[in-house]
């Protein structure tokens, strides 16, 4: 059972973070994440050698945190894999009890530690998504054979806001929907005008009432993070207004304001019609997401 | 075009530093235009590669020719008088070429003197981009003439990614954002309505599912 | 084919290289009479090559001459912007750049191959340009292309 379509459903607004593996083969790392996230949120994004450095792989740590109790979200990027390997993983993963899948492009491999790998993506994360609803809502595998038994997920796509070219973002999204997706997650948010603009439009076209929109945030540890996800990080809108906020106050009580300013706009987000929910992405920060979730007044989460 | 650039100098100097008698083979057709291997450029390896062996005191016959297309059976077949003196041919064409000659003189040694590259266009003097991958099924209409195989970084057939900044890709500035590319010309077209349909995953067999490809034309054959 | 250079004693005289000359036929003093005064006075040290425009010379060219009879080989090139054929010397030192870098990546030292511009305002002759040009080359050493035989020779004398 997918605990996050459970609480979307019911139209309670989902908490869902995200956790990313060790580069190397030890499961204690994963464990000791799955304590500090356990009871705090509905599900657990699991990320896929991200940013195309290797890591032990989505899968095997979404099955460690099921074994503690938790509901993973498998990341599957379209980048390391073709569409046999794709559908295999999907029959694993729900095989296993994993029952949330979210699918994406993946960033280029030319970012990570092995430039010189052929980049797959033989298909791209939209077509993946249809892949995955016809799986699970027809029995059959891409070509049409029947499988022998369904996989059972919950599906995900991301999007991002503020990404080029503007005007296409939410035809994109309407694509993803068209394609099957139930959930989305969204890039983190710091520029809320323009995420409360592409809100608009997608409700515009109705889709907000087609699919969970989950609004993506990042809490800065320190104004020269912030400058660098404003310079370095591709389709990533930091206003200037939140750099100042961070400079403005010292380098010891930066991660504090930080802090604040992701509570700060939750709170927002709870008031964005068609938001569902929000999709906190604490990476090695992990720690600090229990407080954010209970500052931003959203505990207990249903059923835990 | 296919896109061609010349080795390092030390390189090819390295591969044929065994032989005494070389024909440098030059190409009149694409890697004349992208300026790697056609008349000129086989003159100056040539001319290069003879002085580098009297600099080194060696004596080593090294002549040129340069063939309208080296990848055309009936021009490397002029050969046939000429290439048995040699004990090696450096081709200066493309991978096609330097195969194709291979294939037909195949007890002498046929060497690279370039890197063969891509399929694309002279953009401007000086400039080639590349802007076809071979995908043997072509979809040019529906993407306004642009192809996101091509000239998305991934190959998106569903883009874009949500990685480019101001209209370039994620990996390079340089590089523009092939979607950006789509999105513009079909906005140019009045059809950026066409890019609200999903389209399918790609049948990528027509490119590599079969092995190496071949045409065959009975009409065409002798 | 070497050519076989006459010797004018031991030493390094600035006649003891052959330079080979491509010049634009628009520069200044550079007609039949005043080419042939230039030829009588140099000897072997000097060959000339009018050519219509420096931005048509071919880098064939200048690699030919090395390879053939040349310890160096220069370009004389117009004014930038005053070339008639558009570009034509700005493409000639790119060309030439490339050229140099070849002729390096064999041994030879870059200055072997050279390409100089004619003032703007003022722009120099023939005469001038060559002797200039036969004084910068005249620290090389006689070019190991055909060097091997020479160096032997200057060593017993």
């Amino acid at each position: 059972m997918s605990r996050l379509r459970e609480v979307l459903n019911q139209g309670a607004f989902a908490v869902t973070a995200e956790c990313g593996p060790p580069k190397g083969a030890d499961p204690d790392v994963i464990l000791k994440k799955a304590e500090l996230l356990k009871g705090k949120v509905d599900a657990v994004n699991v990320t896929d050698n991200q940013t195309a450095i290797v890591r032990m792989s989505s899968l095997a740590a979404c099955v460690l945190l099921k074994n503690q109790g938790l509901d993973p979200v498998l990341q599957v990027v379209v980048r390391d894999r073709n569409r046999i390997a794709l559908q295999s993983d999907i029959l694993g993963a729900s095989s296993l009890g994993i029952r949330n899948v979210l699918c994406l492009s993946g960033d280029h491999q030319r970012f990570g530690n092995q430039p010189q790998a052929v980049g797959v993506f033989d298909l791209d994360s939209i077509q993946f998504v249809q892949v995955v609803r016809r799986m699970r809502d027809q029995g059959v595998i891409l070509g049409g054979e029947d499988l022998t038994k369904a996989p059972d997920i919950f599906i995900g796509a991301a999007a991002n806001p503020f990404g080029d070219p503007f005007n296409f973002r939410v035809v994109r999204l309407a694509k993803k929907v068209a394609a099957g997706a139930e959930f989305i997650q969204t890039q983190c948010i710091y520029n809320l005008e323009r995420f409360e603009k592409w809100m608009a439009m997608a409700r515009d076209r109705g889709l907000t009432e087609k699919v969970h929109i989950l609004g993506g945030v990042t809490p800065l540890k320190s104004a020269g993070m912030a400058k660098y996800m404003k310079k370095r990080v591709a389709g990533m809108d930091v206003p200037d207004e939140v750099i100042r906020r961070m400079e403005g106050v010292p380098s010891k009580k930066q991660a504090e304001e930080g802090l604040r300013i992701c509570i700060e706009t939750i709170e927002r987000l709870k008031e964005v019609a068609g938001v569902k929910g929000v999709h906190i992405m604490a990476i090695e920060w992990e720690e600090r997401v229990g407080e954010i979730v209970e500052s931003a007044g959203l505990l207990p989460r249903p059923g835990q | 075009m296919i896109t061609a650039e010349q080795k390092p100098l030390d390189e090819i100097r390295g591969t044929i530093s065994h032989f005494r008698r070389i024909l440098v083979l030059g190409c009149g057709s694409c890697v004349a235009e992208c300026a790697a291997g056609g008349e000129k450029e086989t003159g100056m390896l040539a001319s290069a590669l003879r002085m580098a062996a009297k600099m080194e005191g060696k004596e080593v016959l090294i002549h040129e020719k340069t063939l309208e297309r080296q990848c055309v059976r009936d021009f490397i077949i002029l050969l046939d008088d000429i290439v048995h003196e040699y004990d090696a041919v450096l081709s200066l064409g493309c991978g096609a070429g330097v195969q194709a000659v291979a294939d037909m003189f195949s007890e002498i040694p046929v060497i690279p003197a370039l890197n063969t590259e891509f399929l694309g266009e002279t953009r401007d003097q000086g400039l080639w981009v590349e802007n076809c991958l071979g995908g043997g099924d072509c979809m040019l209409y529906h993407f306004g003439g642009i192809c996101p195989l091509a000239r998305c970084s991934k190959h998106l057939l569903n883009g874009p990614c949500g990685g480019s900044v101001e209209g370039k890709c994620e990996i390079d500035p340089e590089i523009p954002c092939g979607w950006q590319l789509i999105i513009d010309r079909l906005e140019q077209h009045h059809a950026l309505d066409r890019l609200e349909h999903v389209y399918p995953p790609k049948d990528w067999s027509k490119k590599q599912g079969g092995g190496p490809r071949k045409i065959i034309r009975e009409d065409q054959q002798r | 084919m070497v050519q076989e250079r006459s010797r004018k004693g031991g030493g390094t005289k600035k006649n003891e290289l052959t330079l080979a000359l491509f010049y634009c036929q628009n520069i200044p003093e550079s007609g039949e009479g005043e080419r042939q005064a230039l030829e009588k006075k140099h000897g072997s040290s000097l060959r000339l090559f009018p050519i219509p425009c420096s931005g048509r010379l071919d880098p064939i060219h200048l690699l030919r001459a090395l390879e053939e009879f040349a310890d160096a080989a220069y370009v004389i090139a117009c004014p930038e912007g005053a070339c008639r054929y558009f570009e034509g010397n700005v493409r000639a030192q790119k060309r030439l750049d490339r050229t140099r870098d070849t002729i390096a990546q064999i041994g030879l030292e870059r200055e072997r191959l050279g390409i100089v511009v004619n003032a703007k305002d003022n722009p120099r002759g023939l005469g001038s340009v060559a002797e200039e040009i036969l004084d910068r080359i005249s620290g090389l050493p006689p070019s190991p292309v055909f060097g091997k035989r020479k160096v032997a020779k200057e060593r017993r004398s």
